[in-house]
Parts: C-alpha cells; sequence; structure tokens
C-alpha cells in the first residue's frame, strides 16, 4: 500500500513537471527569436565564400508555403491528440523546426516581415501545445488525486476494521 | 479559469484560427509587398531609362543647356528626391541640386558598390540590384536607382563629340523616388489585414461561445438543476425538459432515483413489519 502510494505521489511529482514543458519549450523559442531579431548576421556573420559554398537559397515563396504547410499540420497534429486524448507530443521539436524557418529566410535574406510570420506561427503553434500539455497533466493529477484519497479511504477503514474488529 | 467548458472549448479554436489567419495574412503582406517593390523598382527603372532616351539628343550634341534643363525639369517633379548624371569617375556632371554639380560622388556608397565592389566594375546589373534604399534629403525613404548610359556606335562614330569604341560605359544617371506614397499603401493594407485577423478572433470567440452556450452548458445547467431538485426534495414527474444525451442522462437519473425510491419505501415497510411482529 505504502510502496502504490510513493508511486503515485512520485507521478503527480512528474505530471506537475511536465505540464511546464510548453512553458520551457515557449521560453526558448522567445530566447531563439530575440536572438533572430537582435540580428543573425551580427551572431553568425557569413563570409561570401560560406555563402556560395551552401549554395543559393531557397525561392522565398518556396519557404513561405513550406510555413504555411508545416504550421497547418502542426496545428491540425495537436488538435487530433486532443480529441482523441493522446498524450502531447513535446514543444522542443516545434522549436527545432521553427529556428529552421528562421534560418532559410536568413539565407534567403528576406523582409522582417517574414520573421514575424515565423514568431506567429511559433506562438500559435506553441500555446496550442503548451495548453494541450497543462490540461492533459492537470486531467492525469486530478485521476492520480483520486488514487491517493482511495488508498487514504483504503488505509483508514482497513486499519480501523483491525482495531476494532472481532478477536 | 481555463478549467472550465468554456474556456476548453473556446481557447484551442481562438488560437488556432487567429493563430493560422495571422501567419497567412503576414505572409500575404510580405508577399505583396515584395512584389509592389519589385513593380516600384521597374517603374523606377523604366523612368530612369526614359530620361536617359530623352537626354540622348542633347548628348550627342553636348548640348549641356538643354540637358541642364531637362534635369531641372524632371528633379522638380514632386516624386523625384534627386537626379544626378555622372562620368565613369564619379565627377557630377548634372544634377537637379546644382551645389552637387562639380563634386565627386562616394565610391564607397551603396549604389556605386553594386558594380565597384569588384577589382574590375561589372558593366552590367540584374535589374533588382540596380536599386537601394537611402534616406532621402528632406528626411523620407527614397528608393534610387542607378542607369548606366552606355556607349553606341552613333556615340563612338559621331564627329562632334567622339568617345573612344572600347569605353562601354559613358556615365550613370542616379534617380531616386519618394518612397511615401507606396509606404502609404502599405501601412493601409497592414491596417486592414489587422482589423480582419481581429474581426476573426472576436467573430471564433463569440460563435463557438454562443454554439457552446447553447448546446452544452446550458442543458448542463439544467441538468445539474434538475439532479439537485430530485436528490434535495422528492421525485420529480413534472419532466426535464432535456434532450439528446443529455436528456438520457437525466433520464437514467430518474429512473435511479424511482428505483431507489421503491426499494426505500418497501425497506420501511419490511421495518415496520418486522416492528410489530417483535412487538
Amino acid at each position: 500500500m505504502t510502496t502504490l502510494r510513493a508511486q503515485t505521489e512520485t507521478k503527480i511529482r512528474q505530471l506537475e513537471a511536465r505540464s511546464l514543458r510548453g512553458l520551457w519549450a515557449m521560453a526558448l523559442f522567445l530566447l531563439v527569436s530575440s536572438a533572430v531579431y537582435y540580428g543573425l548576421e551580427r551572431l553568425f556573420p557569413l563570409s561570401p565564400e560560406i555563402r556560395s559554398f551552401l549554395g543559393p537559397a531557397p525561392p522565398l515563396n518556396l519557404i513561405s508555403l513550406a510555413l504555411v504547410i508545416y504550421s497547418f499540420s502542426a496545428i491540425v497534429l495537436i488538435l487530433s491528440r486532443m480529441t482523441m486524448g493522446h498524450p502531447p507530443g513535446s514543444g522542443f521539436a516545434h522549436v527545432g523546426y521553427l529556428t529552421g524557418f528562421y534560418i532559410f529566410f536568413h539565407l534567403a535574406r528576406a523582409s522582417v516581415e517574414n520573421l514575424w510570420a515565423v514568431l506567429a506561427a511559433g506562438a500559435t503553434i506553441l500555446v496550442l501545445s503548451a495548453y494541450h500539455q497543462r490540461t492533459f497533466c492537470a486531467e492525469a493529477i486530478s485521476e492520480e488525486r483520486e488514487t491517493l484519497a482511495r488508498l487514504e479511504l483504503r488505509e483508514r477503514f482497513g486499519g480501523e476494521k483491525r482495531e476494532g474488529g472481532p478477536e | 479559469m481555463l478549467n472550465n467548458l468554456g474556456a476548453k472549448a473556446i481557447v484551442p479554436v481562438a488560437v488556432t484560427v487567429t493563430g493560422f489567419a495571422l501567419v497567412c495574412c503576414i505572409l500575404l503582406y510580405a508577399g505583396i509587398k515584395a512584389d509592389m517593390t519589385r513593380d516600384a523598382v521597374a517603374h523606377s527603372l523604366t523612368l530612369a531609362d526614359t530620361v536617359v532616351k530623352s537626354t540622348r539628343f542633347a548628348m550627342l550634341r553636348a548640348d549641356r543647356e538643354t540637358l541642364g534643363n531637362i534635369v531641372d525639369s524632371v528633379g522638380r517633379q514632386q516624386e523625384v528626391d534627386h537626379l544626378r548624371i555622372f562620368d565613369k569617375k564619379g565627377l557630377i556632371s548634372f544634377s537637379s541640386n546644382r551645389v552637387e554639380t562639380g563634386r565627386f560622388v562616394d565610391k564607397d556608397a551603396g549604389g556605386c558598390l553594386g558594380c565597384h565592389n569588384t577589382p574590375t566594375p561589372r558593366a552590367t546589373l540584374e535589374q533588382m540590384q540596380q536599386a537601394r534604399r537611402i534616406v532621402g534629403t528632406r528626411g523620407g525613404d527614397i528608393l534610387a536607382v542607378t542607369a548606366p548610359i552606355y556607349n553606341e556606335p552613333s556615340c563612338s562614330n559621331a564627329s562632334c563629340h567622339v568617345h573612344p569604341e572600347g569605353q562601354k560605359i559613358l556615365g550613370i544617371l542616379d534617380i531616386g523616388f519618394d518612397l511615401a506614397p507606396l509606404q502609404a499603401s502599405l501601412a493601409s493594407l497592414r491596417w486592414r489585414m489587422a482589423i480582419f485577423t481581429l474581426m476573426l478572433l472576436i467573430l471564433t470567440g463569440i460563435g463557438v461561445a454562443a454554439l457552446l452556450r447553447r448546446s452544452v452548458i446550458t442543458p448542463i445547467q439544467r441538468l445539474i438543476d434538475f439532479t439537485g431538485r430530485e436528490i434535495n426534495d422528492s421525485l420529480n414527474d413534472e419532466g426535464h425538459g432535456l434532450h439528446d444525451e443529455i436528456g438520457t442522462v437525466a433520464d437514467n437519473h430518474h429512473r435511479l432515483r424511482r428505483r431507489l425510491h421503491a426499494a426505500l419505501a418497501e425497506l420501511a415497510v419490511l421495518s415496520a413489519k418486522s416492528g410489530v411482529i417483535k412487538d
């Protein structure tokens, strides 16, 4: 009984930590975005030699189209996971994909509006993901607390039965 | 606050619709801005070419007075910030700003680097490379384009005013246009898109909230009231007025309460009977 109680308490602590994962992913994305707005050229200057080694960047329209398709798919995936009650995915993977878009737009010498589009897409996807994480973990925590309450009841009544039971 | 049914339904829908609409609007705006800028550059290059062609005859005849008048007239137009013609060395021969005439242009400036960033200057540039964005003399943003004045057979063979045949470029025409009208159009487009996104957010929020209230929240509140009345008072045979799945839940609760009621009555009768027997 004590082992089960300890296991449930550990599970609750893990779920509480997991519910904050979405917020950590959002904080990381904000950090990456601030670095991009500060100036990728200043942080990672690319010499003409490196640019010629990398070759021509993909066309801006193609990167924009890829961003729209990625945002659409990511949102649909998160919403379908929410509907089916599946556990939320890691928000950190999205931070990686979005950083990739920042890099592509930077290489294609895109205007600042394109960077704003990545920021808006990232905010939408990560807010949804964090919300899913939070609600999923809140429900799981409430289930675990119910288990704890049942255990407590069983311990109390079981104890009373032993104390006042027939000899 | 986020744990009630309304928030659970509205937050994901509102975030999804508004966020995706915002991403599409920003990308659409960036695309429209790039297209409009490209069109403005093409238009400016056409105008620069028109000026070069209209000065051709005066140049062939080395008619400095006519050339100066053309540069003055074009440069006085409201949209034109500056217009200058300089030779290969960068010496300004004609300018809408008279003070500049006879001076040298800065070869390290953005407009010159397009051709002069290599040891051998390039003779041709792509359309977008001929354009640059600068801050004008009046403080606003200026789109400046450079159009080379190429050597032609008529220039190298002329009897009055000869340039060597091997010289590819005789001079450069540099013209700057005020970007304020383009920026005003873009600002108006930005506002329209912002208002559209805001309206979309409001409509999504209100639409989902209204549907949710009508189909879920009000029936659940009625179910809570109905089951509460049955628990606190007695059996309620007046009906609950609920339909769908929520109506079925209310019916099941009512049936359960009836059975419990009957069982309790039966128990009461039995205990009364056992009391009589004991007595």
